[in-house]
């Protein structure tokens, strides 16, 4: 945090004033970018003179929320190939799978039926009654 | 004033804005009662339906979602034991053990009236109160601006228990993102890092989307276990209704003093319902002859958590509706909605649309009754919805963010900003950041900017800030708020575990 707002810092810098305003661009950045380097660097000064151990993390499922996250940046990354309907379906599928693991052909029945359901509710509503014009995919221009 | 109101409640009548309201009404009762999913996050939701609507229908539905869902919390509270969202925490304590006691029906319908009667009572302030502190705003000049929007950010961020600094960061850090992209007042560009879509600056929205849906969901997977809850929908409910409101009525200074609670935090910034539901509650505790019974099920416990968390949402409406400062998220992601529809909230929002502001206080005041209905009959429907497994709702909630965030400006680039905002916010949750100073900061950003540019253009000197009252009184209270939160956070520690406490200083 330090780093990155005296790097901004540093940016704003180069920013050039203009004739129109009693102050440039960079006046206000510089500000608000020195008070959060002033404060990034007593918050370390803080850590440095009362270090506080690391709080136990025990029973904490970190694996399904960095799964979790994994396959929502998929999501979001197959978007505008895709398009929103089949990377929808596949994302609520694949996320209804990872937080309930579907058992036989009842539990992944019920995963199409939630993927389904799901997409197609929302596609209609945005899409059809609201006009929202959800992502086509590039590569399926559907 | 009360012909405007009147034509606003009539107004509100009209199918066209009644259905809205009645449906956000319902989704919040669900929402709220839904442990897990906060107000906030049921705000969120609804928000990409509200974009083909008009305003007025928009926010009619976000108000009946929020009025909702503050008393929407209160059933899993006194039935499960388990609050339905943070400004509910206080109503376990006394609903959950009346309700054990084989009387589940007087603990819920105690919380339904107690709720109802603060948020109507909240309703009188809020009338009262918007107009003329929108009036006094008016007044202010760009120097008195700049000053109450640093008070906002400073109390906030002082507010923060853990640790001060961490709230002034989190604070700074909101600040920072709107210094990305051109410039509010010239328009010339800066700090873009050669990304071609932040030259428009990082819209809010999706920001507040992604740091609000994201750190709540994820944490909520940290612990998450789809087992649902065990619910008995057959449980008995059955209450003389003119028993238990004379129980609330019997009790009017709890009553009061809690409503009082409730829209003073609610008028602070950023704050919410969850600090005013456990002040009110330790108030009531501190003023009753029996202060040892509470815990135990007792009505004055119920009264006062309810009370207060639905009269916090006429405090945060009136924040908004004559500042243009959100009292905490749910009117954050309102004022959002006011700026797709090219709204400018602030002290001019009353004056210039008053058929909305008027049409929003009758939303406020008629959602009351609406969800009185609503709870008279389907309390056990609501029941019935808990057991929804979260395995479902995630992706749903998480689909509907992205939604929402693609059509505010059918790009993909609000969507990143969706993504990296949720990353970020998990990221600050779990190093301890809060969030409310980081969002106030976004939302706030921008207008210090611009307040600071307008009042150098007109008068160099920066003395000003200092010299005119308003604004060195302003700025006075907020240094206050800043020494008051050292003191606080050094006496913690004292009392807590001497030289190697948590807080900060």
């Amino acid at each position: 945090m330090l780093a990155a707002s005296l790097f901004l810092f540093a940016l704003t810098l180069g920013l050039k004033d203009n004739p129109l305003v009693p102050i440039g661009p960079g006046y206000y950045p510089r500000i608000v970018l020195g008070v959060t380097a002033v404060l990034a660097f007593a918050l370390v000064i803080t850590d440095v003179l009362h270090p506080q151990a690391a709080q136990a993390a025990e029973g904490l499922n970190y694996l399904l929320v960095v799964q979790t996250f994994v396959v929502f940046g998929l999501y979001v990354g197959a978007l505008p190939f895709i398009g929103f309907r089949i990377s929808t379906f596949l994302y609520v599928a694949a996320t209804n799978a990872l937080l309930d693991r579907p058992r036989g052909g009842k539990g992944w029945a019920r995963v199409v039926l939630v993927a389904a359901l799901t997409t197609v509710i929302v596609y209609y509503v945005f899409e059809r009654y609201l006009t929202v014009l959800m992502p086509r995919g590039r590569w399926t221009n559907f | 004033m009360f012909e405007l109101l009147g034509a606003g409640l009539v107004g509100m009548l009209h199918v066209k804005y009644l259905v809205p309201l009645f449906i956000g009404s319902l989704i919040g009762v669900v929402g709220g009662a839904l442990p897990g999913i906060t107000i906030t996050m049921t705000v969120i939701v609804v928000l990409p339906f509200t974009f083909g609507l008009e305003p007025l229908q928009g926010l009619a539905c976000m108000i009946g979602v929020y009025v909702g869902g503050e008393t929407g919390g209160l059933i899993t509270s006194c039935l499960l034991g388990i609050p339905g969202k943070p400004s509910a925490v206080a109503t376990t304590f006394d609903g959950f053990p009346m309700a054990r006691k084989g009387e589940p029906g007087r603990a819920l319908w105690i919380g339904i009236w107690a709720s109802i009667f603060g948020g109507l009572l909240g309703a009188v302030v809020l009338v009262a109160a918007t107009g003329p502190l929108a009036d006094l705003a008016l007044r202010f000049g760009p120097w008195e601006y700049f000053a109450l929007f640093i008070l906002a950010l400073s109390m906030v961020a002082g507010l923060v228990e853990s640790s001060l600094v961490k709230g002034l960061v989190s604070g700074a850090l909101g600040c920072v993102i709107t210094i990305l992209g051109n410039d509010p007042v010239m328009g010339q560009p800066r700090l873009t890092l050669g990304i071609e879509w932040l030259e428009g600056g990082v819209p809010f929205l999706p920001v507040l989307i992604g740091v609000f849906a994201f750190a709540q969901i994820m944490s909520e997977l940290e612990r998450f276990s789809d087992q649902g809850h065990a619910v008995n929908v057959a449980v008995n409910l059955a209450v003389s209704q003119v028993k238990v409101l004379g129980e609330v009525l019997t009790r009017p200074f709890v009553l009061l003093w809690s409503t009082f609670i409730g829209l003073l935090i609610g008028v602070l910034p950023a704050i919410g319902g969850s600090a005013a539901n456990m002040l009110a509650y330790d108030q009531a505790k501190k003023f009753s002859r029996h202060p040892e019974k509470f815990g135990t099920g007792v009505p004055e416990g119920i009264i006062a958590s309810e009370a207060s968390n639905n009269a916090n949402v006429a405090g945060s409406l009136v924040t908004i509706m004559a500042f243009g400062i959100p009292g905490d998220a749910v009117t954050a992601v309102m004022l959002g909605a006011l700026t797709i529809h090219g709204i400018q909230s602030g002290p001019l929002f009353i004056s210039q649309n008053a058929t909305l502001a008027y049409g929003m206080f009758a939303a406020y005041i008629l959602a009351h009754p609406i969800v009185l209905i609503l709870l008279f009959l389907g309390v056990r429907w609501v029941l019935r919805i808990v057991i929804v497994p979260k395995s479902i709702l995630f992706p749903v909630v998480l689909v509907l963010c992205v939604v929402g965030a693609y059509a505010l400006g059918n790009s993909m680039a609000t969507v990143y900003v969706l993504l990296f905002s949720g990353v970020f916010g998990y990221g600050m949750v779990k190093f301890g950041f809060p969030l409310a100073p980081f969002i106030l900061g976004v939302i706030l950003g921008d207008q210090i900017e611009i307040n600071l540019v307008r009042s150098l253009m007109t008068d160099s000197n920066l003395w000003l800030f200092v010299t005119r009252p308003i604004s060195a009184l302003l700025l006075a209270l907020s240094l206050g708020s800043i020494v008051l939160s050292v003191w606080q956070h050094r006496r913690m520690q004292k009392k807590s575990a001497g030289p190697s406490g948590d807080a900060d200083f």
